[in-house]
C-alpha cells in the first residue's frame, strides 16, 4: 500500500478512536479487544502467505494447513490433557503441512495452485472423517498482563492484557519484519521469490531455500490453528476455520507482502468487523443486519482498489524453479 | 515419470479420501449401523414384549402386512447418539414404537447425496412410517413421497410448504421460544444488558428466535437493554470464534445474560460465557433448539436454560398420529419451552420460576403476543 495513503487513513483511524474513546471508554475497549482478537489469526495466516510467496511459492492451502493444525492441536490437547503440548501438536502438523506443499510444489515442480487447493481437501477430508464429538480442553489458556503497561488508558486494556498467542503474533510480525528486511536470510528468501536465476547463479540454493521457507512457514499456520481451537474458540469443529485462511491471502496483498503491512491489515479489518457489530448491537441507526455485515468487506475492496497498482507480487511467485 | 505417477496417485488419493470423509463406504458402513440399530431395536422390543402387547413386530421381513407395524428413522449427517437432533427424534420415535409394539429400525446418513437411498431402504420394504431428521432432507423426503404414496412421512424440523397428504413436517414456534429464554433472561438481568450472538438473521427460525427473545425480555423488563447480534450469512452456523468474541465483546460492555443461538456459532459464544469469572453467578449464556446441558458440557457452568423445541415429545405425537391413520398433512407444531435449569437452578429465585412456569403456560395457551412472525418484517 502506497506509504502516504497508508499515514492518511492510519491518522483517521487513530483519531477516530481518541474521539470514540472520550465519549465512551469502556466501548471502545471493548471494540477494539474484539478487532485484535478478531485480526490474531488473520495476522498469523497472513505472515505464511507472506514467508511462502516471498520464496517464491504461492501458498492458497494456508486454510487446509489451519483446519488440520487446530484439529491436531484440540485433539491433542484433549488427549495429552496438556494444552502446551496441544499447541506444539499443532505447530508440528503445521510443519508437516508446509513441507506437504514444498514436496509438491518445490521437489515435485508441481502447480502450485493445485498442491495447495490439494491440502485444503485433504484437510477438510480428514478433519471431517476423523471428528468426534464429546471431547473438551483440560483447561483454559490463562490471559497475562503485562506489568506497568496494562495501566496505560485504552492502549493497556487492549494491547497489554491478553493471551499468549497474541502477543505471539504480533512478535512474528515484527521479527519477520526484520528477518526479511534486515538479514541475510531475507535477502536471500526475496531474491529467490524475486529472480530465482539470479541467485542460484550467486550460489544460494534455490530449491532447498524454498522448501525450509514453505515447511516453517507451515507452522506459523499451525500456531493459527492451535491459536483458533485452542484458546479462541476452545473447541474444534468441522470446517470451522470459516474461510480465515482465504482472507489472510486478501490481508496479504493488501499489506504488499510486507508483515508489518499484513499486521495493520488485519487489524484495520478486524477493526472494521467490530465496528460493524457494534453498529448492529448499537442498532443506533436502523439499518439492516446484512447491510452492517456487509461493510467490512465493501471497505476492504475499497481501499485495495484506490491502492492497487501500487503493489506488485514478488516476480517469480508462482513459477517453479528451472534451471536452464 | 516416476515423479508425475507419485503426483497423481496423491492427488488421486487426496480426492478420494475427501469423499470418503463425508460419504459412505454404504455397504459397510451401513452394514455396521444396521446391525446396532437392530440390537437396540430388539432390546426396545424385550421390553415391549413384558408390556405384553400382543401384537409386537419381530422384525421387518413382512412389514406389507396389516398386523406388523415397521418405523424407520433416517438421521441426518451424524451420529444417532448425537445429543441432538437425531437423538431426540429417534427417542420420540422408540417411545411412539413401544406403545404401538412396532418394530424400529435407523440408519445414520453420512453424506447429504445419500438421503434418497437411505429413505427408499426402508420404503422399498414397505415400512409404515418414515421419520426423516433435518431441513437439510426436506427436498428428500418430498421426492420419496410422492415415490411411495404408501407410506406415511415425518419431516423433523420441515416446514411444509404445499401440503403433501402422506407427509407431516414438525416445526416448532420457535418466536415461542425464544420469547420463553428472553423472559427468564430479563428476570435475571442485574446489569440490564442482556446480550446475545446469533446466527444469520436471513433464516427465518433464528430472527424468530432472536425477535421472540428481544420481545420477552422486554415484557419481563421495560429497563433493560437488548441487543441482537447477528452473523454474516457467509459461514453463520460455523464460526464459533465470531461468536467467542462477540460474546466477550458484550460481557466486556456490561452484559450479564447472553443468548447464544447459531450451531456451533453459538456453542463458541457458550464455552466463552463459561470462561468468564462469574459465570453461574452473576453471568449467564442460554441455549438453543435442545437442551445444550449435554451438547456442549463445557458450557454447564453458565448454561441458565436453552430455548427449546420438544422434539422428542413432538416426533412421539406424529409417529403415534400416523399409525392412527391421522397424519397431519402439512405442517405440525410441536412444543416448545425451556430446558431444565440444571446447575443454575440455585441462582434463579422461586418466585423467577413460578413465574416462568406461567409465561409458559401463556404461550402453550397462545394467549401471550410475541410479536412473530410479523417481527420478520421488521
Amino acid at each position: 500500500m502506497n506509504a502516504r495513503w497508508a499515514y492518511i487513513l492510519g491518522g483517521f483511524i487513530v483519531a477516530g478512536i481518541i474521539v470514540s474513546y472520550v465519549m465512551d471508554a469502556n466501548r471502545t475497549e471493548s471494540v477494539l479487544s474484539f478487532s485484535l482478537r478478531y485480526a490474531v489469526p488473520l495476522i498469523l495466516a497472513a505472515m505464511v502467505g507472506i514467508v511462502c510467496e516471498r520464496s517464491g511459492v504461492i501458498n492458497i492451502g494456508i486454510e487446509g494447513q489451519m483446519l488440520m493444525s487446530a484439529f491436531a492441536g484440540f485433539f491433542g490437547a484433549a488427549l495429552t490433557g496438556n494444552l502446551i503440548a496441544g499447541a506444539m501438536i499443532g505447530v508440528g502438523t503445521g510443519m508437516i503441512m508446509g513441507a506437504f506443499l514444498a514436496v509438491g510444489s518445490v521437489t515435485w515442480k508441481m502447480d502450485q495452485i493445485i498442491a495447495g487447493t490439494i491440502i485444503n481437501i485433504l484437510a477438510t477430508g480428514l478433519t471431517s472423517f476423523f471428528y468426534a464429538q464429546g471431547y473438551v480442553l483440560p483447561g483454559v489458556m490463562p490471559t497475562v498482563a503485562v506489568p506497568l503497561l496494562k495501566d496505560i488508558p485504552l492502549l493497556g486494556p487492549v494491547l497489554f492484557n491478553n493471551g499468549l498467542y497474541t502477543y505471539a503474533a504480533i512478535l512474528i510480525a515484527v521479527i519477520l519484519w526484520v528477518l526479511l528486511f534486515k538479514t541475510i536470510w531475507g535477502l536471500r528468501t526475496r531474491s529467490v521469490g524475486e529472480k530465482p536465476s539470479a541467485s542460484d547463479t550467486s550460489g544460494i540454493n534455490v530449491p532447498r531455500t524454498r522448501f525450509i521457507n514453505v515447511t516453517l512457514a507451515g507452522g506459523i499456520a499451525g500456531l493459527a490453528g492451535a491459536y483458533l481451537a485452542i484458546e479462541a474458540a476452545g473447541t474444534f469443529e468441522r470446517g470451522f476455520t470459516a474461510g480465515r485462511g482465504f482472507t489472510a491471502l486478501a490481508i496479504m496483498i493488501f499489506g504488499a507482502w510486507n508483515p508489518l503491512g499484513a499486521m495493520f491489515a488485519a487489524i484495520f479489518f478486524g477493526l472494521t468487523q467490530g465496528v460493524a457489530s457494534q453498529l448492529q448491537s448499537d442498532a443506533v441507526f436502523e439499518i439492516p443486519p446484512q447491510f452492517v455485515n456487509m461493510l467490512p468487506y465493501v471497505l476492504t475492496i475499497v481501499l485495495l482498489a484506490a491502492v492497487s497498482g501500487r503493489v506488485s507480487p514478488p516476480a517469480a511467485v508462482g513459477k517453479p524453479y528451472e534451471k536452464d | 515419470m516416476h515423479r508425475k505417477l507419485l503426483v497423481a496417485t496423491i492427488a488421486a488419493g487426496a480426492l478420494l479420501l475427501a469423499g470418503c470423509s463425508s460419504s459412505t463406504d454404504d455397504a459397510a458402513t451401513e452394514t455396521a449401523t444396521e446391525t446396532v440399530a437392530e440390537e437396540t431395536a430388539v432390546e426396545e422390543e424385550a421390553v415391549v414384549a413384558e408390556d405384553a402387547a400382543a401384537t409386537v413386530t419381530a422384525d421387518d421381513s413382512n412389514c406389507a402386512a396389516p398386523e406388523n407395524y415397521c418405523i424407520g428413522l433416517v438421521t441426518d449427517t451424524g451420529k444417532i447418539d448425537d445429543k441432538s437432533f437425531n437423538q431426540a427424534a429417534w427417542e420420540g420415535t422408540l417411545l411412539a414404537a413401544e406403545k404401538l409394539g412396532a418394530f424400529t429400525k435407523y440408519v445414520e446418513t453420512t453424506d447429504p447425496k445419500d438421503y434418497a437411498n437411505n429413505i427408499a431402504q426402508f420404503a422399498s420394504k414397505d415400512y409404515d412410517t418414515i421419520v426423516t431428521v433435518g431441513f437439510l432432507m426436506a427436498e428428500a423426503t418430498t421426492a420419496a413421497a410422492a415415490e411411495y404414496p404408501n407410506v406415511n412421512f415425518i419431516g423433523v424440523d420441515q416446514f411444509q410448504g404445499a401440503p403433501i397428504p402422506n407427509v407431516a413436517g414438525l416445526v416448532f414456534a420457535e418466536d415461542k421460544a425464544g420469547y420463553a429464554a428472553g423472559y427468564l433472561a430479563g428476570l435475571m438481568t442485574k446489569t440490564n444488558k442482556i446480550g446475545s450472538a446469533l446466527g444469520t438473521d436471513t433464516v427465518p427460525p433464528v430472527k424468530l428466535f432472536g425477535e421472540g427473545f428481544k420481545k420477552g425480555a422486554l415484557d419481563a423488563n421495560p429497563e433493560a437493554e437488548v441487543t441482537l447480534v447477528y452473523h454474516e450469512p457467509n459461514n453463520a452456523f460455523n464460526d464459533p470464534e465470531w461468536g467467542a468474541a462477540e460474546s466477550r465483546k458484550q460481557l466486556d460492555q456490561g452484559a450479564d445474560v447472553i443468548f447464544a443461538a447459531g450451531g456451533n456459532t453459538g456453542n463458541g459464544g457458550l464455552i466463552e460465557i463459561a470462561k468468564d469469572p462469574g459465570a453461574g453467578t452473576t453471568v449467564f449464556c442460554i441455549g438453543v433448539d435442545i437442551d445444550q446441558y449435554f451438547t456442549v458440557p463445557q458450557a454447564q457452568k453458565c448454561l441458565l436454560t436453552s430455548a427449546e423445541k420438544k422434539l422428542v415429545a413432538g416426533t412421539e405425537e406424529l409417529v403415534l398420529l400416523s399409525a392412527d391413520g391421522a397424519l397431519p398433512a402439512g405442517n405440525f407444531f410441536g412444543q416448545t419451552g425451556i430446558a431444565p435449569y440444571h446447575d443454575t437452578e440455585a441462582a434463579v429465585p422461586a418466585d423467577v420460576q413460578a413465574k416462568m412456569v406461567e409465561i409458559l403456560e401463556g404461550l402453550q395457551a397462545g394467549t401471550i403476543d410475541t410479536g412473530c412472525p410479523a417481527c420478520l418484517d421488521n
